[in-house]
């Protein structure tokens, strides 16, 4: 049968559920049957013209990780490249360390414990709050049946994160979560779930990380959020992974009345690495930015593949992606803004734009729009160019060499998205990243 | 030593895109001199200066560019400008996401050693001082350059830019078009602060008006007709022009 293979199947399924409560040994079990009676996509779907998984995803050659992975380790036995990445990860609300598919850490502001708030590992959580993962865990935000992947990583999630802010709590420093892959031949299969109740505030950052390979790591993270009226939820996902590794972001954002949902996708890492984010727009008032930048290098692919469903009337969402390329590198966009009957005053806008810096690369985009609305402000841009010489000879006329010029281009043509993005702190973080990856050869 | 020009220019001739521009063109500039160039539109003056500071779609066909002893036409448009040639451009480009103090700190760094890092402190007050002999607000600092900047605005960022870079031959390409008399004012004024600050720096301004000339004044004063500079003299020549125009030079001189 498609898809199967002798390490994931429907039997892993069974004991990674062996000591699970039966509802979630149902859920993983209908994920996978969903999952198997889900066609591999090929090339032939329009969300995956340009990424052929049958070429790309070595699945049948990958195991699941171990099954008594530690539950803990101390910070001085974690990888230096993790150690370096959580070095000015102090300024935050809580701290979450997840390496190869199980969390090892976790820390939460006691102040923030006191007003309810959950930071956690599914694992635990499945102890902890299992009413509460029984209602949101695979359900109305991300079900096995948005897709085959969604679908498997629901099946064969080893652990992942569950955050929780109760009504009206204001979290004002990130929550930290860094995870690290250390496991050549392996896939690895993360969930996240966030739920931030009415008129609360929450921030995010998950950091993805890992080695260099030389065989395939398969990372697949399912992220699920939740904002209900008038909570302010800021998502960012920097993806920094090795070489060899193959990422695969599942993302499904719902935001109720008046909420306010904002992703922030950098994409940097891996070999292969799709996101595919759905923001859903269900309550009257609802807004969602939804930045992205990317920086692809020799021999990487991106895919990134978007969606803004605008389902209640009065409702906004901005999208904004920007991403360089050198090398023999490829990226993909396609999003589409569906805007939907009865969805009146809607605000959508879409933009693209691809910096290509060397004649090997090529960039892909390709924005949509489906509006069955008649009273609404819509719009989408798609640009794919090269450096300006004109812009570079200025630069070089000032001292720069053609590198140094180069840099500072790109660096303000990513700048933009970050500009946009209103936490201080995390911008400055990104900022070093991508310093660090201009600086890179 | 002393008495090696900083530009020496002879019998050049350029072409872009297949045209030749600069027909036998023959400049010399000395140390701490003050040149202008005037000319009607389209006589060549931005292909020379753009040729100057190394742009590589204006290409030399024939003659010689001799900085400081060197043969400039050798050089990459950033070596030039680190070893001191800077043009002050007739049409700044927009570098959209790129604040002026991060050009400038990237700028200044290129021309240190490998192993030498930017002194921010040092920087930044030198950055301060030009801004307010320039009069310009600090806020400038960080907006991104020549993005959204009135025709004034540029201008006068574009002095600002050569004032931190210490050139050794500035190539003014009509920097006092556009400007307003305070503007013009401001910015003759930096640049004779910059003379004052290095007396050996060679300025070569070319522009359409006398006016800037009164405020910054000319040793030399050319006139360039059809990529030739056609006659020299002092700054006389610049009021002639102003009352005659370039009816006199309409037929090629002997050329
Ligand atoms: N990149 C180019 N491609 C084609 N033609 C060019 C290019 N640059 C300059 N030229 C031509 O060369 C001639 C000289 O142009 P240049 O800009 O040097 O004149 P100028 O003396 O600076 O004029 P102005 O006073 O209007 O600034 C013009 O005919 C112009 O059209
Ligand atoms: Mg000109």
């Amino acid at each position: 049968m498609e898809g199967v293979t002798p390490a994931l199947n429907q039997e892993a399924v069974k004991l990674l559920a062996a000591n699970e409560p039966d509802w979630l040994r149902e859920r993983r079990l209908h994920a996978w049957s969903v999952y198997e009676r889900t066609p591999l996509p090929t090339t032939r779907l329009e969300e995956w013209r340009y990424t052929d998984l049958s070429r790309t995803l070595e699945l049948d050659s990958l195991g699941l990780p171990p099954r008594e992975a530690p539950r803990s380790l101390a910070v001085d036995r974690y990888p230096e490249r993790l150690r370096n990445a959580m070095e000015k990860d102090w300024d935050a609300s809580g701290h979450l360390v997840e390496m190869d598919g199980s969390v090892v850490h976790t820390d939460l502001l006691d102040d923030l414990r006191r007003q309810g708030v959950v930071l956690t590992s599914l694992q635990e959580a499945v102890e902890t709050h299992e009413e509460f993962l029984r209602e949101h865990l695979a359900t109305e935000v991300l079900p096995p049946e948005t897709g085959k992947f969604q679908a498997l990583n629901a099946a064969l999630w080893t652990d992942g994160i569950l955050l929780i802010v109760p009504k009206g709590v204001q979290v004002e420093l990130p929550a930290r979560i860094s995870r690290w892959t250390s496991e050549a031949g392996r896939a690895f299969f993360s969930r996240t779930l966030i739920v931030a109740e009415e008129g609360s505030r929450v921030s995010y950052v998950d950091e993805c990380l890992s080695d260099d390979f030389d065989r395939q790591s398969f990372v697949s993270t399912g992220v699920e959020i939740l904002a209900r009226d008038g909570a302010q939820v800021q998502y960012v996902s920097l993806q920094r992974m090795g070489r060899g590794a193959f990422h695969l972001s599942q993302q499904r954002t719902l935001a109720l009345r008046d909420a306010t949902l904002d992703t922030l996708n950098v994409s940097l890492g891996a070999s292969v690495a799709r996101v595919d984010l759905n923001a859903q727009l269900l309550g009257a008032g609802a807004n969602s930015d939804m930045l992205g930048l990317y920086f692809a290098g020799d021999d990487q692919h991106f895919d990134h593949n978007t969606r803004q469903d605008h389902i209640a009337p009065n409702t906004r969402s901005d999208l904004l992606y920007k991403g360089a390329l050198e090398g023999r590198s490829r990226t993909v966009f396609r999003g589409i803004i569906k805007v939907y009957e009865g969805a009146q005053r809607t605000d959508a806008y879409q933009t693209n734009r691809n910096l290509i810096l060397s004649d090997h690369a090529r960039a892909d985009s390709l924005p949509n729009l489906e509006i069955a609305a008649d009273d609404v402000r819509c719009s989408h841009g798609a640009t794919v160019g090269q450096l300006d010489e004109e812009v570079l000879f200025y630069l070089m006329s000032r001292g720069l060499d053609r590198r140094q010029a180069e840099r500072l281009v790109v660096r303000g043509f990513l700048g933009e998205v970050l500009a946009k993005f209103p936490l201080g702190g995390v911008v400055a973080k990104v900022s070093e990243i991508i310093e660090q990856r201009l600086g890179a050869d | 030593m002393s008495d090696i020009p900083v530009l020496s220019i002879k019998n050049l001739h350029a072409k872009v895109a297949d045209i030749e521009i600069l027909r036998g063109l023959n400049l010399e500039l000395k140390k701490g001199e003050i040149h202008a160039i005037m000319g009607p539109n389209g006589s060549g003056k931005s292909t020379l200066a753009k040729l100057l500071a190394g742009h590589p779609a204006y290409e030399a066909t024939s003659g010689e560019v001799v900085y400081k002893g060197k043969d400039l036409l050798e050089m990459e448009a950033d070596e030039r400008a680190r070893e001191g040639v800077l043009l002050a451009f007739q049409y700044p480009v927009e570098i959209p996401g790129v604040s002026i103090a991060n050009f400038l700190r990237t700028a200044v760094q290129a021309r240190l050693a490998e192993d030498e890092e930017v002194d921010l402190f040092d920087f930044q007050d030198d950055l301060v001082d030009r801004m307010e002999l320039l009069e310009m607000d600090p806020s400038f600092a960080e907006r991104p350059v020549n993005d959204g900047f009135s025709g004034g605005e540029k201008k006068r960022g574009e002095i600002l830019q050569l004032a931190m870079l210490n050139p050794s031959l500035a190539l003014l390409d009509e920097t006092d078009s556009g400007l307003d008399i305070d503007a013009l004012q401001i910015v003759s004024k930096a640049i004779n602060v910059m003379r004052e600050k290095d007396p050996d720096l060679a300025v070569l301004i070319i522009t359409h008006y006398q006016r800037v000339l009164n405020y910054v004044q000319p040793d030399f004063v050319h006139v360039m007709v059809k990529g030739a500079i056609v006659e020299s003299g002092g700054p006389e020549v610049a009021t002639r022009l102003e009352e005659q125009g370039y009816e006199e030079f309409r037929v090629p001189a002997g050329a």
